[in-house]
């Protein structure tokens, strides 16, 4: 179980970060984003920065490297293991502080595991003996010698943040700056991961920061937290409390209508379908049965590659099933891709929104009025990519809104999202089901779906493997809860 | 898509494929001569079935043959060389001679493509790596990079179409096709773009560009066998270059077709040929 340091009785060289008196602000920003900061992290502590989207967590934990620190002003000082970072060149901070970032596909450089796992190494000229007996060494201890061989693409999300996690521990660094790194896992993946970082911290004494707005899975493995408000931090010194969870919604709008039986009007149902994407592949979807619920919220949970997706973009009528049958109104359907940049093409939000007005017939006053309801308002005239996650999933939401649905597919919705925007993302559902919309959402989420969902359909294997009202699905599963 | 074993130079060092794949494919694109043609065609033909099967080899003819067929037919338009008038097109003579040039232009390039797939096989990825790894480590890292990325684009791009589709929001007729795939490739540049600078971030937090030389993870030792090997190949190179010089110089397409005979020299030629396929065939009779 966790146990707080107290860094008051460490002597000074030996904190693995020291911030002093740090301030930094962003070209053309009115307000600096870290004030004043003071933050020492002692040596071989497993630390968890939390803090909202938008607090400056990023931005910290990429000052400590020089290399990748966002353009701005700085002040105040930043010393890794007693050196000043200005002094380290990028050879030496790349060995002795690794950095993994939020999003596995982008930090993967190269095309197969093993020259992934060489990048870093070949980076440093390190001579070839050596650089062998590294790799071998980490792969071992990761556990990727069976899959060194493999195309980096061929790989589970899971996975692929280990490769990029162990590509980075090659190197051996004494310090390792985690930013979101379990946002785009699911929770069995989740769970491997920090597992991993756990074995790395205690088992090789390394030095771990993560930084994270959903601490709730790591609090047992860390020896101490830390919380940047306002552009400063502090230590949180009760770190059972970051296991509560805190409701999404008031409970009086929770009251769902959680009806059961044959007599239930059905949004659209699938039945006996089966579906690959071509002759050569395994099928995806096998056998397949499900009914939704008109004005209900159902959820499909499940592991990753298990078909959730393609059962969603099936029902959005993207593709033909190759047997069975989707029966389904003539309603409007549309859908939330997991990542919500594959519906953007505009230079704004607010254009962004107005992209559909032609053909469905709504107004700039409407849209204005969206936004205001997203809390959104101020950001109607900037680039969608620059709005934070959860902004752009509401705006994404908030564009599908404007089409009038009947039906709505979400993957993910809540993907990569703070508190505050999970509940924001939780009042929008409710508010559908209320007018009588149906939603259908695959998430990993757990705690969202057990706060927000009527029904819950578990898929295994490409099957549904039972499909039951919310509170009986939580109470009888053993694995597989918040 | 599966892929089979192909059991052709497998262990060897990374050269010597190198040199077959090489040589290969220059007899192939050098010598206009239709046996020589063919006997290459037949050979690329025989390595695909080995590598891809039988089966997507043979729907491999559904383009391939409309190639040919379209060279041979569009030669005699731009060229009107011959001398034996088949028919009148307009006032345009169309003759055999150079009807058959384009029969044999065709054959050599459907040729040329199909030991290009051939010998990506045997001249596997990893292996341009290690041969360029050793003297350019960052151009074999570039293309290991670009390797990752051509095929994530691709998906991508299906992945937009696929959310643009899945929208029940009406659209209408083929102005709207266009810009929806105009809207695509706006879409997949300022994502493409937004990607690589988190790439760029990540390959500089793990050290790029801070050693002046990059050394390289893979080693392929050059063996003995390696030398006997490549010696044998660059022998039979030496006299099928020579054997494909001397058909080439005594046939001609034009004015008058020369007649084929049959000739001793067709036979190494075929040989190298038909190497990768036979090798295949025997070393797969050793796993069964």
């Amino acid at each position: 179980m966790s146990e707080t340091f107290d860094w008051n009785e460490t002597p000074a060289p030996a904190a693995a970060i020291a911030v002093e008196g740090l301030t930094f602000s962003y070209p053309q920003a009115k307000a600096p984003v870290l004030r004043d900061l003071n933050w020492k992290v002692p040596r071989g502590a497993f630390a968890i920065l939390v803090g909202g989207t938008g607090s400056g967590k990023s931005t910290l934990l990429s000052l400590l490297k020089p290399q990748i620190a966002p353009a701005g002003t700085r002040e105040g000082s930043l010393v890794v293991g007693g050196v000043d970072v200005d002094r380290l060149d990028d050879a030496q901070s790349a060995r002795n502080i690794g950095h993994v970032f939020q999003n596995p596909d982008n930090q993967i450089v190269c095309e197969s595991v093993w020259h992934e796992m060489a990048f870093c190494l070949e980076n440093l000229g390190t001579p070839q003996d050596e650089m062998r007996r590294l790799i071998a060494e980490t792969s071992y201890f990761f556990g990727i010698d069976d899959w060194f061989r493999q195309s980096t693409d061929s790989l589970s999300g899971g996975r692929k943040q280990l490769l990029a996690l162990a590509s980075t521990l090659v190197a051996q660094p004494s310090l390792l700056l985690l930013d979101e790194p379990t946002s785009q896992l699911d929770p069995v993946a989740e769970r491997n991961f920090l597992h991993a970082l756990f074995r790395i911290n205690r088992e090789l004494g390394c030095t771990v920061v993560v930084a994270t707005h959903a601490p709730r899975a790591m609090v047992d493995y860390a020896t101490c937290a830390f919380e940047l408000v306002d552009g400063q931090v502090r230590e949180i010194s009760d770190m059972e409390a970051m296991c509560m969870r805190e409701p999404l919604v008031d409970a009086d709008k929770t009251v769902s209508p959680r009806v059961r039986g044959e007599d239930v009007p059905c949004a659209f149902t699938f039945e006996d379908a089966w579906f690959r994407y071509d002759r050569e592949s395994p099928w995806v979807l096998r056998n397949l049965d499900l009914r939704v619920a008109k004005a209900h919220i159902h959820a499909l949970v499940g592991g990753n590659g298990c078909g959730k997706s393609t059962l969603l973009a099936l029902a959005a009528g993207s593709s033909r099933l190759q047997r069975g049958k989707l029966r389904a109104e003539g309603e409007r359907r549309v859908l939330l891709p997991q990542d919500p940049r594959a519906l953007f093409a505009a230079e704004t939000a607010f254009d962004e929104l107005m992209e559909w007005s032609g053909q469905l017939g709504y107004g700039e006053e409407e849209t204005h009025r969206l936004l205001e309801k997203l809390g959104l308002t101020a950001q109607g005239s900037v680039h969608p990519y620059d709005l934070s996650g959860g902004q752009q999933q509401l705006l994404a939401i908030g564009k599908l809104l404007l089409a009038k649905p009947d039906v709505l597919l979400l993957d993910e919705p809540t993907k990569g999202l703070d508190a505050q925007a999970r509940s924001k993302v939780a009042h929008v559902l409710l508010n559908l089901r209320a007018q009588g919309k149906t939603v259908l959402m695959a998430s990993h989420d757990l705690d969202f779906v057990q706060q927000v969902a009527d029904t819950v359909s578990m898929m295994f294997d490409g099957e549904i493997a039972s499909t039951e009202p919310v509170t009986t699905f939580f109470a009888n599963n053993v694995y597989y809860r918040p | 898509m599966k892929q089979r074993p192909f059991y052709v130079f497998e262990t060897s060092h990374p050269v010597v494929p190198a040199c077959y794949v090489i040589v290969t494919l220059c007899l192939t694109m050098a010598a206009m001569q239709p046996v020589l043609i063919a006997i290459s065609l037949i050979g690329a033909f025989a390595a695909n079935c080995c590598v891809r099967g039988p089966r997507s080899t043979l729907a491999g003819l559904r383009w391939q043959l409309p190639i040919i067929a379209i060279i041979a037919l569009f030669n005699p338009l731009f060229s009107a060389s011959g001398s034996t008038v088949l028919f009148y097109l307009g006032a345009r003579a169309v003759y055999l001679e150079s009807l058959m040039y384009g029969l044999a232009m065709g054959g050599l390039f459907v040729a040329s493509a199909l030991w290009f797939m051939a010998g990506s096989r045997m001249l596997t990825f990893d292996k341009v790596m290690a041969l360029f790894g050793n003297v350019a480590p960052v151009v074999a890292l570039m293309i290991s990079s670009t390797m990752r990325m051509i095929p994530r684009f691709v998906r991508r791009g299906h992945q937009i179409l696929a959310v643009q589709g899945a929208q029940g929001v009406p659209t209408a007729g083929a102005v709207d096709a266009v810009k929806s795939r105009l809207r695509l490739s706006s879409v997949l540049m300022g994502w493409g773009m937004e990607d690589s600078l988190e790439m760029a971030d990540a390959m500089r937090a793990r050290g790029w560009g801070s050693a002046p030389r990059r050394t390289t993870y893979t080693r392929y030792r050059f063996r003995a066998r390696d030398v006997y090997a490549l010696t044998v190949l660059l022998l039979a190179a030496v006299l099928c270059c020579a054997l494909a010089m001397v058909a080439c110089s005594q046939f001609l397409f034009y004015p008058v077709l020369s007649r084929l005979v049959v000739w001793w020299g067709y036979v190494p030629y075929a040989a190298w040929m038909l190497f990768p396929a036979a090798m295949h065939a025997v070393r797969s009779r050793r796993f069964a």
